[in-house]
C-alpha cells in the first residue's frame, strides 16, 4: 500500500468515526425542545404592553417593558413572589431553607428595607411569609404566615396577618378565625378600601376528601367569613380592578388538571355570575392593567408545557378580547402575580 | 476521450502485476465497503446513544415476580398477561427507600391499583392506604405496606390478591430517587396544587448523612410548575393535611396523570437522558415491548377517562394495634369499590 493509499485510508476511517459521532450528536439534537426555557432577558416579548410588568422566573425578579426583559438587581437569593408596594416600590419574597423573608424593593432591585424577616437559629421559630398585600390606603401590610400550634407541631396552616406598613412586625392583627386544622388554612389577602379583607380559605372535605377554596369576605379582623364563591367552582387568587368592580379570578371547579380564568362583578359584598375568560388548561394568578380595561395572568399554551404571560384585551367590557401570548419559552413563576404599573 | 473507453489510471513506477489488488478495478466492492463502514459507524454511534436506555431497560424491566433474594417464596402469585386487547391491572408501587431502611426491606407507602380497559379507554386508580391492617400473604396480619418489606413484588402483589379479590397482571416499583429524577428529565410538571402544603417535619433524607433529619416545606397552592423534588415533597408530605395518608394517595394519582401528560411531549430521542434518571430506582415485571404497548395506550388516553379513586372514612376505621395506628377494612364497603371498579376479566 502507497503511502497515499495509506492516508486516504486513515482519512476514509476517520471519516466513519465522525459520522458515528455525527449520528450521537444529531441523535441528542432531536431530544423534544417542548420545554425549552431561556432567560428572560435572553427573549422579546411578542407583544409590547404599557407600562412595566413584573414578574418572577427560576427565583430572580424581572421587569418588562415595551418587548424587553431587565433582571433586576436583587440581592443573591431564591425570589419567588413579587407584589407591588406604594410610590413604584416592590414587595418582594425571598425564600430560604425552611422559611421565607419579606423585603421592600426599589423598582431596580435593590432592597430598601427588611420588612418580616422569619429565619431563625431555632427550628420552630422559623416561619414562612409569602402573598403580601398592601392596604389601598398605604398604611397596612397584610400577608399569609404561617403559624404553630403550640400544642401540635404539625398545625402549621396558614393564616392571615396584618401589621403598619412602616413596621409590619411591631404589632400584627390576626384575621383569619382560630379553627385552622390541617387543611392548608387562609392564604392571598386582598385588603379593600373600605377596610374589609378578601381572601382565600383551603378547605377539605373529609367524607369525600374532596379539597377546595373559596373566596372569603370579612369587614373586621377573625370575623365569621362571608363566602363568595361556592366549594364546587373552587376559587382562588382573586384580583379586583382599579375601579373597584370586578374581580378577576381563578376557578377549577373541581378539576385536578385544569383551571380558568375567571370574572365577576363586585358590589362591595357580593359577586355576580362568573364569567369565563380563558379555558386555561392552567390559567393562573390575574393581574389587571394599571386603566383596568385588560388583565394578564399566567397560563401554559397547552397542557406540561411551562407558564408564560398572557394578555386579555378589553378584560372588563361587554365582549372581551381572546387572551393572547406575551412571552415564549420562558417559565415564570405561576405562583407570584405579575405587578403592572403605569 | 472516445466515447466507450475507459480511462485507467497509473501511476508511474507503480508495480501493475495482474496479481497486485487495486481498488480501481473493484468500484462496486469498494463502495459496498465504504457503505458498510459508514453503516456500521453510524449504528455505533445509535448504540452509543441509546446505550445507557437499552442497559437500564434491561436492569429495570421483565423482573422475575419473586421474593426477596431471587426465592419465589411466594408461587402463588405468578402474574399473568391477559390477553391482547382485554383489561389488565397493574400494581404500583412506591417506597422511601431512604438509608432508613435496608435495601432489601424496604416498606410501599404508596400503593395505588390501575386497571386499564383498552377497549373502553378508561382507566381507574385506586389507592390502598399504606395503614390498611391485613392478612399478608407471608403469613400473620400487619399493615399491608409491610408485605414488600417481607417478600418483595411477589409478596405484595398477592397479598393485594387476597384481600381485595382482584387480579394483579403487572406490578411496577419506583423509589424516592426515581420520582425525583424522571420528573426533573421531564422538563418538570405542571400541576395543580390542591391546597398549601406546610410541613414542618418533612424528612430531609435526599441528602445528608442523617435519614431522621427533619426539614420545613412550604408548597404554595394553585396552578404552578414543579422539578422532582418539589413534586416528590407534594406527593409526599402528610404532616400538614387533615386526610394524611389518604390525601397522598390522591396527590399521587393526580401526579401520575400529570407526568402522562407531560411525558406525551417527549420522543424517542429523550428515552436516554431519562433512563438515565431510573437506574436503580424502577423495577418492573413489564417487558420492553409490553412497557412501549402501554406507553402508547397512556398517550390515546384522556385525562376524563381516568378515574381517581381513594378509600375514605367509610372504608376503614381507625385502630391501634399492637401499639400501631392502623385502619382496619371496612371489607363490605371496599368489596363494593372492587366489584364497581374492578370486575374480573
Amino acid at each position: 500500500m502507497s503511502s497515499r493509499q495509506f492516508l486516504a485510508s486513515l482519512a476514509t476511517v476517520a471519516l466513519m468515526a465522525l459520522f458515528g459521532y455525527g449520528v450521537w450528536a444529531v441523535l441528542g439534537t432531536l431530544q423534544s425542545r417542548a420545554n425549552h426555557v431561556v432567560d428572560p432577558v435572553q427573549s422579546q416579548a411578542l407583544l409590547a404592553l404599557p407600562g412595566t410588568i413584573y414578574l418572577a422566573q427560576g427565583g430572580s425578579l424581572y421587569s418588562l417593558q415595551g418587548l424587553h426583559f431587565t433582571r433586576l438587581n436583587t440581592p443573591p437569593g431564591n425570589w419567588v413572589q413579587v407584589a407591588p408596594a406604594t410610590g413604584g416600590d416592590l414587595l418582594a419574597v425571598d425564600k430560604g431553607n425552611g422559611y421565607s423573608d419579606l423585603y421592600l424593593l426599589s423598582p431596580g432591585g435593590q432592597v430598601i428595607r427588611t420588612l418580616l424577616q422569619e429565619s431563625s437559629p431555632k427550628y420552630f421559630d422559623n416561619h414562612f411569609v409569602y402573598y403580601p398585600r398592601v392596604s389601598p390606603n398605604g398604611q397596612s401590610l397584610f400577608y399569609a404566615w404561617n403559624w404553630i400550634d403550640p400544642y401540635a407541631n404539625y398545625n402549621v396552616d396558614f393564616e392571615i396577618l396584618s401589621g403598619p406598613l412602616s413596621s409590619p412586625g411591631s404589632s400584627t392583627t390576626v384575621w383569619s378565625l382560630s379553627n385552622l386544622y390541617y387543611q392548608g388554612g387562609d392564604v392571598e389577602p386582598l385588603p379593600l378600601a373600605n377596610g374589609s379583607l378578601i381572601y382565600v380559605k383551603y378547605a377539605t372535605d373529609t367524607s369525600t376528601g374532596a379539597v377546595y377554596s373559596q373566596l372569603a369576605l370579612v369587614t373586621s379582623p377573625g370575623a365569621q367569613p362571608q363566602y363568595l364563591t361556592t366549594p364546587a367552582q373552587n376559587c382562588s387568587e382573586p384580583a379586583l380592578n382599579p375601579q373597584g368592580t370586578e374581580i378577576a379570578m381563578i376557578c377549577s371547579n373541581n378539576q385536578l388538571q385544569t383551571s380558568t380564568l375567571d370574572l365577576a362583578s363586585w358590589n362591595g359584598s357580593s359577586l355576580g355570575t362568573l364569567q369565563e375568560l380563558s379555558s386555561g388548561p392552567m390559567a393562573a394568578m390575574p393581574t389587571w392593567a394599571p386603566n383596568g380595561q385588560s388583565l394578564i395572568f399566567m397560563n401554559v399554551p397547552e397542557r406540561a408545557l411551562p407558564f408564560q404571560l398572557y394578555w386579555v384585551p378589553k378584560a372588563s367590557s361587554a365582549k372581551p378580547g381572546a387572551p393572547q401570548e406575551v412571552t415564549q419559552n420562558l417559565s415564570l413563576t405561576a405562583t407570584s402575580a405579575p405587578v403592572w404599573y403605569p | 476521450m472516445a466515447a466507450g473507453t475507459r480511462p485507467r489510471r497509473r501511476r508511474a513506477g507503480l508495480s501493475t502485476h495482474r496479481s497486485s489488488f487495486s481498488w480501481g478495478r473493484h468500484p462496486a466492492l469498494l463502495a459496498f465497503l465504504l457503505l458498510a463502514g459508514f453503516a456500521v459507524s453510524g449504528v455505533s454511534g445509535a448504540v452509543a446513544y441509546f446505550l445507557p436506555a437499552v442497559t437500564t431497560a434491561l436492569h429495570v424491566t421483565g423482573q422475575k415476580t419473586t421474593g426477596h433474594g431471587g426465592k419465589a417464596t411466594h408461587p402463588g402469585a405468578t402474574v399473568t398477561p391477559p390477553p391482547p386487547g382485554q383489561p389488565f391491572t397493574v400494581l404500583l408501587l412506591g417506597s422511601d427507600n431512604d438509608t432508613k431502611f435496608s435495601p432489601s426491606s424496604v416498606l410501599t407507602q404508596t400503593m395505588i391499583l390501575v386497571r386499564v380497559d383498552p377497549a373502553t379507554h378508561h382507566a381507574v386508580m385506586l389507592s390502598i392506604p399504606r395503614d390498611l391492617w391485613v392478612p399478608l400473604s407471608t403469613g400473620g396480619s400487619a399493615k399491608i405496606d409491610a408485605a414488600y418489606s417481607y417478600g418483595g413484588a411477589a409478596a405484595a402483589i398477592q397479598t393485594v390478591e387476597n384481600n381485595f379479590n382482584v387480579t394483579v397482571n403487572y406490578w411496577a416499583w419506583i423509589g424516592l430517587g426515581g420520582l425525583v429524577g424522571l420528573v426533573n428529565q421531564l422538563g418538570g410538571v405542571d400541576l395543580l396544587a390542591q391546597m398549601p402544603i406546610l410541613d414542618v417535619q418533612y424528612p430531609s433524607d435526599l441528602t445528608g448523612n442523617n435519614p431522621y433529619a427533619n426539614q420545613r416545606i412550604a408548597i404554595l397552592p394553585g396552578p404552578q410548575r414543579l422539578g422532582g423534588v418539589n413534586a416528590l415533597t407534594y406527593v409526599r408530605s402528610r404532616h400538614g393535611d387533615i386526610l394524611e395518608d389518604i390525601a397522598r394517595g390522591q396527590k399521587q394519582q393526580q401526579l401520575l396523570v400529570d407526568i402522562k401528560d407531560t411525558a406525551k411531549l417527549m420522543n424517542l430521542a429523550d428515552i436516554p437522558r431519562i433512563a438515565s434518571s431510573l437506574a436503580g430506582e424502577v423495577r418492573t415485571n413489564l417487558s420492553l415491548s409490553q412497557i412501549s404497548s402501554v406507553t402508547a395506550l397512556a398517550h390515546d388516553f384522556s385525562n376524563g377517562d381516568v378515574t381517581q379513586i381513594v378509600m375514605l372514612g367509610s372504608d376503614y376505621r381507625s385502630q391501634n394495634i399492637n401499639g400501631q395506628a392502623a385502619l382496619v377494612p371496612i371489607w363490605p364497603a371496599i368489596n363494593s369499590l372492587i366489584a364497581q371498579n374492578f370486575p374480573p376479566g
